[in-house]
């Protein structure tokens, strides 16, 4: 039983953090129909960022706000800059249509050689503003701490101002009204282009955090992210890639199977789960768990 | 575009093979060596072709396809004794068999599915090999093509005896896949590619031939991985996430719809980390920017060719000459 309530809160927090990640994914899928591979790269530089603040001054919530900061801004740049270039070619050519989703991949090259030509590829340790020692309840410890607590308190309130952004404001309509139909969005008076920037800030901002959230319990290295960057596919891909409410319910789903694969079957068998959970996602419910009825409402 | 025929390219093919064995009687080992990977990438880029250029699908990882053939490839070398010409084969069944249930999953899929999940098996499949023992772990697996005969000499050295194995199994692939681009089936993907309404209005099986494509795509892959692994190790940091990275670079440059192109990005590919090593000596010779200089220039010549020709510079030419031809 312990184990169990054990399994799931560390399936909560894992989940909340993939759940960030295809936030992020799913934002710019739907704002720029591309698959933003890039997202881990954006996410690594805002990571060493807060990194490198943490390090210096302690601070780690001055560290998340410097890390947000920085991925809106990256958000911004890559969509204004690299993104609309290649959007302009799309319909010259048979690969062309491929090309931003290929560009993006070559963003995530070009940024994590960076980030190693700056920080280096050795592993660095990022260290959590709470404890990540064990509850102990009722003389037995339980495998999760104060800094899960945290982590779960602050993508819940990062999730509440993003739904509330989203379905209580105008730029929220507009986001979504972009998303659905950019020709009549554009019609009704909407200026998609500045629309979809503002998709890849949230997504960039999302990202930030789920880099900075995720990385206490694990290593900081060019690399690190990658990982998360594939689980937070998978979860958005089980979501329908087109739904928020179904990215945020496919992270804690796939942050739970983990968590019970880690502490039942073991390390081993986490990555062969997460590929068999998408394929079976694909091929069963190839529109997502919230199924191609909600896709409107988003 | 004029094409050969049959007899004639395999006639080209054979004097291009006679004309490589001339060549590499009389460079070094370490262009020998370099030879050698410029076929194995060769191959790995042709598989990218046969996919993205051909049936219109993307794999943004295709290094764990390579990986997934080398394996075979050596599992098979390990347990049973495979002469080295078997374990070729069994690395092209085993990845196009990983890849008919791939392509049967997303296949039918658009785009970021099939993308997405590709790169997804490329950043997993390597932490594979540290968690089942008989894969090796980091040391990775023994495999080897065994020794030159004796007959070639004694300075027949090892290095010329695996390009020429290398460049022997690619120029046959290519020639065979040359000829299946030929084909029937390069038709059908190439309609499927400009238009896959229409294809399947004029009666192609839209979906079974997307997974014939991906199929055939992963068999070369593997082919290429197994290759690789023998000019190189058999161990999960000859498959990094950079790999499948380098392939789809060498692709696109390479104009992803012209196979002959594909040995052009092989080229590329190999020139770069040596154009690396001059940039990095003048630049002082740190660690952080030797190991991290090929990947930058690789991403930024990937990002750059689909920012301003996307179809691929060779493409682009070829577009340029035929508006010339036309006024």
């Amino acid at each position: 039983m312990r184990q169990l309530i054990g399994t799931l809160l560390i399936g909560l927090t894992l989940g909340s953090i993939y759940s960030l990640m295809a936030l992020a994914l799913v934002l710019v899928w739907r704002s720029t129909r591309v698959v933003n591979f890039a997202q881990a790269g954006q996410a690594i530089v805002t990571t060493y960022i807060a990194y490198e603040i943490v390090t210096r001054t302690g601070v780690f919530w001055l560290a998340v706000l410097f890390a947000v900061v920085a991925g809106a801004l990256l958000g911004a740049g890559v969509e204004y800059f690299l993104m609309r270039t290649l959007f302009r070619h799309v319909d010259e050519g048979p690969v062309a249509a491929l090309a931003p989703v290929i560009a993006t991949l070559g963003l995530l090259g070009v940024i994590k050689s960076i980030v190693g030509m700056i920080w280096g590829n050795d592993f660095r340790s990022f260290y959590p503003p709470v404890s990540t020692d064990n509850f102990v309840l009722f003389g037995e410890s339980i495998p999760f701490s104060r800094f899960n607590v945290l982590v779960i308190l602050s993508t819940t309130v990062v999730m509440i101002i993003f739904s509330f952004i989203f379905q209580r404001t105008d730029l929220g309509l507009s986001l979504r009204a972009a998303a659905f139909q950019p020709e009549i969005a554009r019609l009704a008076g909407i200026r998609v282009g500045p629309i979809r920037t503002i998709g890849w800030v949230f997504a960039g901002v999302a990202g930030a955090i789920a880099g900075v959230l995720i990385t206490p319990n694990d290593v900081l290295s060019p690399a690190s992210l990658d990982v998360l960057l594939v689980f937070g596919f998978v979860a958005a891909v089980i979501g329908g890639l087109e739904s928020l409410p179904g990215a945020v319910l496919g992270g804690v789903v796939l942050g739970i199977g983990v968590s019970f694969v880690l502490n039942y079957v073991g390390t081993t068998l986490i990555f062969p789960t997460v590929f068999v959970v998408l394929l079976l996602a694909l091929i069963f419910k190839p529109n997502g768990l919230l199924g191609a009825k909600k896709v409107r409402s988003a | 575009m004029h094409k050969l025929s049959t007899k004639k390219a395999f006639v080209a093919y054979f004097l291009f093979g006679w004309l490589l064995l001339i060549v590499a009687d009389r460079v070094d080992e370490l262009r020998v060596y370099q030879g050698a990977t410029i076929a194995v990438t060769t191959l790995a880029i042709a598989s990218i072709i046969l996919l993205t250029g051909y049936s219109g699908q993307v794999s943004l990882g295709q290094g764990a396809f390579l990986a997934v053939g080398a394996y075979a490839a050596a599992l098979s070398q390990t347990f049973w004794q495979s002469p080295f010409w078997f374990t070729l084969l069994i690395a092209i069944l085993v990845s196009a068999a990983f890849g008919f249930i791939l392509a049967f999953a997303a296949g039918r899929m658009s785009g970021p599915y099939l993308a997405g999940t590709t790169l997804a098996l490329a950043v997993g499949l390597p932490t594979l090999a540290n968690q089942f023992s008989f894969l090796g772990g980091e040391t990775g697996l023994v495999y080897d093509a065994g020794l030159p005969p004796e007959r070639f000499g004694e300075e027949f050295t090892l290095y010329k005896w695996f390009f020429w194995i290398a460049a022997f199994v690619v120029l046959i692939a290519m020639f065979l896949l040359r000829n299946l681009l030929n084909s029937r089936f390069g038709r059908t993907w190439k309609a499927l590619r400009a238009n896959s309404t229409a294809a399947s209005l004029c009666g192609v099986n839209v979906a079974q031939s997307k997974i014939t494509a991906f199929t055939i795509s992963a068999g070369v892959a593997g082919l290429a991985g197994a290759l690789l692994g023998m000019v190189s190790i058999v161990a999960p940091s000859a498959f990094p996430l950079s790999l499948s990275f380098t392939i789809i670079t060498g692709a696109i440059l390479a104009g992803v719809t012209s196979l002959l192109g594909s040995m052009l990005g092989a080229v590329i590919l190999v020139v770069i980390p040596e154009i690396a090593d001059v940039i990095a000596h003048q630049l002082g010779d740190s660690e952080k920017i030797t190991t991290n200089l090929p990947g930058f220039i690789v991403s930024v010549l990937l990002i750059l060719t689909v920012l301003f020709s996307p179809n691929g510079p060779a493409e682009a030419m070829r577009k340029r000459k035929e508006q010339h031809a036309k006024h």
